[in-house]
């Protein structure tokens, strides 16, 4: 059999099987927002911290890309004697990929701000939070919600592996699928599996861009 | 050389708004001082323009004053309360600030963009709305057209005009502006600068104005402080003095040529005589306009319409061409000035102008009046009068600083 004659199957077992799939989804996309909300906050933070400081940025970037180079499968094994199994070591790990696109997107969209915006924000007496809060971070925000866009989308495919450490979500049917390599089944599990990743990810994305639209002032457009 | 007290034109105590006593701004890892010890005292309601060579110091001295840059040394007292180390926040709040390059909040609205600091200074939101539509008004936008514009779909006259209302925003008594007017062209400048100075007639803040332009300074400043390297004073004195008797040959060379037909940047239209010419409705009609035209002594008669505005100049020769209305025929009224312009602007505009006269009309276009080439002779016949003078009584008071060789005395 090859991958066409699988793949004729697939559309009737979707039709069975859809409603414990949609679960499934549902659950991915739970852990990834989650994650996603906590590695904004973290992430940001971070930005807004360390970008006025060269070596500050610099270290904040060092670490978080050093996360995204560990393996997944790495990281998850590693947080099984600290935070065990299942939901908690899925959404660490996460945060920790999911850290980099936003912490990078946060110091360059803060220093792009243009010196003579800030330097007139400064003029008129606002104080540091005041120039953070109303005129750098909204004059920021395309730039960050792209870096948390484009994390989603990692964080999205990475999810799948938190099946292996008992996490939620869409890895279940696909990590069953490839213990059953060659079988109809198997095909029939990995791949619906990886096609719900896709539309999740697809779908996040437009949310993201919906979002970004709605939040960003008309006069940065 | 001249040193420091007898270069500061001597103000009362108490009508100083901001007075510099040896502020230096030292930059470290450099030999020499950015600013060296610069003392002024700037009076209350007047514009203040410091001007001198680029790299001269001129826009740090002005960015000490809000502490944008953090003097080195020396103390900045504003109306009586020294200022060096108080809040720098609450100082700022307290001075308007218009930068060259504007820098308006592009995600704000035109709206909030002016009323930001009124806001912060804990105005109630009806207060901040009534606030920003008399500024919009005041620097000419039309408050209902522009109030949820944003920056990006301004020109950029339009946008320093947003400027200059967003530092009047919370009423502060003192205007710091750093080449306001620097990156506009030169039609949307002049304009610009003759709003600002009946804007400042109107609301006399204390301004500090720094420019690169002699020819801005005269036109702006009450007074004018030449600053040479690390903000050394030259000379601080009205433009009329600087002119008419430059302090030193530092002085002299800034000042450049033409100091004669600069003068004329001292007077302004609405403090001369204004020449009366014939001015008729447009829907006059023609047997009138020619009576009126043989009755007068210039060869046009101005159309005005039913608000008092020109609209068009009619000769006799267009007189007689039957066919068409009269609203159609001779130049249109081009070549105008408001009162606050200067008899150099009316002399520039004369040039152009058909009928060899600038209209002069109020801040709604109104006529008022002409300017032609005998009232500017008026006016530069009195100006050198009124130098004879003047000169004859600082010879005999012993205080003149120019000899004849025009070195520093």
């Amino acid at each position: 059999m090859d991958f066409f004659d699988y793949l004729r199957e697939v559309p009737s077992y979707l039709s069975d099987n859809w409603s414990d799939l949609l679960d499934l989804t549902l659950e991915h996309a739970q852990v990834v927002l989650v994650a996603m909300l906590v590695a904004t906050v973290v992430g940001v933070g971070l930005g807004v911290v360390t970008y006025r400081v060269r070596s500050a940025a610099r270290v904040a970037l060092t670490v978080t890309g050093t996360f995204v180079t560990i393996p997944s499968f790495a990281l998850f094994g590693l947080f099984i004697p600290i935070l065990g199994l299942g939901y908690r070591p899925t959404v660490v790990a996460l945060v920790m990929y999911a850290l980099l696109p936003i912490v990078r997107n946060t110091i360059t969209g803060l220093r792009g701000v243009d010196p003579a915006i800030t330097e007139s924000a400064l003029g008129m007496g606002l104080s540091r939070w005041q120039r953070l809060r109303r005129i750098e971070l909204p004059l920021a925000w395309p730039v960050i919600v792209t870096g948390v866009r484009v994390s989603t989308m990692i964080t999205v495919g990475i999810a799948a592996i938190a099946a292996k450490v008992n996490g939620p979500g869409l890895g279940g049917p696909i990590f069953q699928g490839l213990g059953a390599t060659g079988t109809q089944r198997g095909f029939n599990l990995a791949f619906s599996g990886t096609l719900g990743v896709v539309i999740l990810a697809l779908a996040l994305d437009t949310m993201f861009l919906v979002i970004a639209r709605l939040t960003t002032s008309r006069g940065l457009r | 050389m001249i040193d420091e007290t007898e270069a500061t034109a001597a103000v009362p105590e108490q009508q100083v708004m901001i007075r510099l006593e040896s502020l230096t701004k030292r930059y470290p890892g450099q030999a020499e001082p950015a600013v060296d010890a610069i003392s002024m005292d700037i009076p209350t309601g007047e514009v203040v323009v410091l001007v001198g060579p680029s790299g001269c110091g001129k826009t740090t001295t002005l960015k000490m004053i809000n502490r944008i840059i953090e003097p080195t040394s020396g103390r900045i007292i504003l109306d009586g309360d020294d200022v060096t180390h108080a809040n720098a926040d609450h100082l700022r709040r307290r001075i308007g600030y218009v930068i060259q390059q504007i820098g308006l909040f592009p995600h704000m609205t035109i709206a909030q963009n002016v009323g930001l600091v009124p806001g912060l200074l804990g105005w109630g939101r009806d207060r901040v709305g009534e606030r920003v539509d008399e500024l919009l008004e005041l620097v000419g936008l039309e408050p209902s057209e522009y109030r949820s514009r944003y920056p990006k779909e301004l020109s950029g006259g339009q946008r320093q005009r947003v400027g200059v209302a967003r530092a009047l925003g919370g009423d502060p008594p003192v205007m710091l502006m750093d080449e306001p007017f620097g990156a506009i062209d030169p039609i949307t400048r002049d304009r610009l600068q003759n709003e600002f100075l009946r804007i400042q007639a109107d609301t006399q803040k204390t301004v500090v104005f720094v420019t690169h332009d002699i020819d801005e300074a005269i036109k702006m400043g009450d007074r004018i402080a030449i600053l040479s390297r690390q903000s050394h004073i030259a000379q601080y004195d009205t433009p009329e003095t600087i002119l008419t008797a430059p302090a030193d040959g530092f002085v002299e060379d800034f000042i450049g040529s033409g100091a004669a037909l600069k003068r004329l940047n001292l007077t302004r239209v609405r403090d001369v005589e204004l020449g009366q010419w014939a001015v008729a409705p447009v829907d006059e009609d023609r047997a009138t306009l020619r009576q009126m035209l043989a009755d007068s002594n210039h060869g046009s008669v101005l159309l005005v319409d039913d608000q008092n505005r020109p609209q068009r100049w009619v000769t006799g020769r267009d007189l007689a061409r039957a066919s068409e209305p009269v609203e159609r025929i001779g130049l249109p009224a081009t070549a105008q000035v408001e009162p606050h312009a200067t008899l150099r602007d009316a002399l520039d505009e004369m040039v152009t102008s058909t009928v060899g006269c600038v209209i002069v009309t109020d801040s709604r276009g109104a006529y008022q009046g002409v300017v032609d080439l005998e009232t500017v002779m008026k006016a530069v016949d009195e100006m050198r009068t009124a130098a004879r003078t003047r000169d004859r009584a600082a010879a005999g008071a012993g205080t003149a600083r120019v000899d004849p060789d025009g070195e520093a005395g």
